[in-house]
């Protein structure tokens, strides 16, 4: 079986992954001195002259004592954590605090594994449809990441409202839909108004909402350890789980099976650009969202609504 | 005659630079003159500790501004600064609940350049987080990550967890509404997870709430752990840039 081996064709499996550079081209090349330590060196001075004009322009935030008494609103993490904490607002927070960044990090490092060609190696977006998956990722990304977020915060009601001309908010707008029915969003479709809705605004079967798992499927007892209580809330489970996770999983696979079909994405580079492009895209979308649309009690607003935190 | 007389009137500039390199105790530090021929050049890099992470040469393309955008320095460049920044604030800080605050204003008033130092160290740590993001991207888009360079990718993923938890802890110790309050969002994150949640946020601010025990926990794995393991992963995030043929560039 051994002799088989190499029949599956360039060694390449173990070991012998080809070097970088099969050959050396010395009139290609230039000597690191002078030619790269003097550009370090200037970039160095620059950026040292740049943050200290910086330091002396702008004076780092010291706010009061810190008083665990005083819970300022909005309180807000780190402005590269903010992502988080916007995700935190739309599913469980199991999921956004610590499932999703952990699940996300390691696909992050796999991504070499996933796109094992030498296509597109060392030059900048150099395969053949690298700016149009670059481009379409991250508007898809954005655009999509801009529009869950709305629906999430109930604001899509609000656009609703706009349309449909409620005459107490927009008193110079134009009506574009007259027909008083049509005015208001309606009761019957209440459950629209948010992902949350759908727990709240429709009648569950009580029993869906405390399926007792402990005492009927896990039966720990019957090991010889205490009896469980876990009780089981399925709307709750659909909201903050099913439908994240679903979303989160099956968008990304929509728009890759789309690119697929519009020829958009062919190789497995295309998709890598179209995959990292969408979430560059949803993670500056969700960035923005946490650091300048949150105001008092996180609500979404625009950002000349956001007042600073008060405590 | 004349050629045999020592030359007159030599420029200043070359009779300092005799009287600066040409005694004992420079050359008793570099033992070269200034490297003048490429093997003298080669060798300069070679040799000197500073110098000889680098290869002897690069590949012409490599030195293009444009190709990287220098992030991957920048972000080293912004640690050393940050190193050499945050070494001179813990000469005025001490991390205890009652003493950080004062401390802090203390900083910013009494002692000189106090305030300058601060700041720095704050507009670096954020332009880290930035340039190590923007590293990435660029590494991303040049598609460097291929292989052989798979697993400095995943050294580079790491520096990057490594980079977002530095600013993280960093972002506790002048102990004021800002901080507390991040820091308490930020842990309550990672303790909103059911199963180990809330071990691990108790194990990382030491206790049910932010207090003197996640004070003194941040500020050491700020200044000592965090830097040292940063420190190590950059060490072969650097060599295996070399062992893997320098900057990706097109086969």
């Amino acid at each position: 079986m051994v002799a088989d081996a190499p029949a599956r064709g360039p060694s390449r499996s173990r070991g012998a992954v080809p070097s970088a550079r099969p050959r050396r081209q010395r009139e290609e090349e230039l000597l690191v001195w002078p030619d790269l330590v003097f550009v370090e060196f200037i970039s160095a001075l620059v950026f040292t002259l740049t943050f200290v004009a910086l330091a002396i322009l702008i004076n780092a935030p010291l706010q009061d004592r810190a008083n665990p008494a005083n819970t300022p609103n909005p309180s807000k993490a780190p402005w590269y954590f903010l992502n988080l904490q916007e995700l935190l607002l739309h599913m469980h927070p199991a999921l956004a605090g610590v499932i999703v960044p952990t699940v996300f990090l390691i696909i992050l490092g796999a991504v070499p594994f996933f796109d094992t060609s030498n296509e597109g190696q060392g030059q900048w977006l150099s395969t053949p449809r690298a700016w149009p998956n670059l481009i379409v990722g991250f508007i898809v990304g954005t655009v999509g990441t801009w529009a869950l977020i709305i629906y999430n915060s109930g604001k899509h009601i609000v656009v609703f409202e706009r349309f449909t001309f409620d005459a107490d908010s927009f008193d110079n707008f134009p009506p574009l839909i007259v027909d008083e029915r049509l005015r208001e969003w309606p009761e019957s479709l209440n459950w629209l108004t948010s992902v949350r809705a759908l727990q709240t605004d429709i009648a569950w079967p009580g029993e869906l909402e405390t399926i007792p798992l402990g005492e009927t499927f896990v039966r720990t007892d019957l090991l010889g350890l205490p009896r469980g209580s876990i009780q089981w809330n399925f709307p709750a489970w659909i909201v903050e789980q099913a439908i994240p996770v679903n979303l989160m999983v099956g968008l990304p696979i929509l728009l890759c099976l789309v690119a697929w079909r519009l020829g958009l994405a062919k190789t497995r580079r295309d998709f890598m650009i179209l995959m990292f492009s969408g979430w560059l895209g949803s993670y500056l979308a969700l960035t923005m969202a946490g650091t300048y649309f949150r105001g008092e009690g996180l609500e979404l607003l625009w950002p000349w609504e956001v007042r600073p935190a008060e405590s | 005659m004349a050629t045999t007389e020592r030359p007159q009137g030599r420029p200043l500039a070359d009779r300092l630079y005799d009287f600066t390199v040409n005694n004992r105790v420079w050359r008793s530090i570099i033992r070269t003159g200034y490297p003048n021929t490429p093997r003298n050049q080669m060798l300069a890099v070679a040799t000197n500790v500073f110098l000889h992470l680098h290869p002897t040469r690069i590949h012409r393309t490599h030195v293009k501004i444009t190709h990287t955008y220098c992030l991957g320095g920048l972000s080293f460049f912004l640690f050393l600064g940050l190193t050499i920044t945050g070494v001179l604030l813990m000469f005025y800080y001490v991390p205890s609940v009652e003493r950080a605050y004062q401390d802090m204003q203390a900083l910013q008033t009494d002692v000189r350049f106090g305030m300058l130092m601060r700041n720095t160290h704050r507009w670096m740590a954020h332009g880290m987080v930035i340039t190590v993001l923007m590293h990435m991207m660029r590494v991303f888009y040049t598609g460097a990550y291929k292989p052989p360079r798979e697993f400095n990718w995943i050294v580079g993923v790491v520096l990057l967890v490594l980079t977002l938890l530095l600013s993280f802890t960093g972002y506790l110790l002048p102990w004021d509404e800002l901080a507390f309050w991040a820091i308490t969002v930020g842990t309550n994150m990672i303790g909103s997870d059911p199963v180990l949640g809330e071990v691990n946020q108790f194990v990382m601010i030491g206790g049910f709430e932010v207090g003197q025990n996640a004070l003194i926990r941040f500020y050491t794995l700020h200044v000592v752990g965090l830097p040292l393991i940063a420190a190590i992963f950059m060490a072969v995030h650097f060599w295996r840039i070399r062992r893997d043929g320098g900057l990706a560039r097109p086969l």
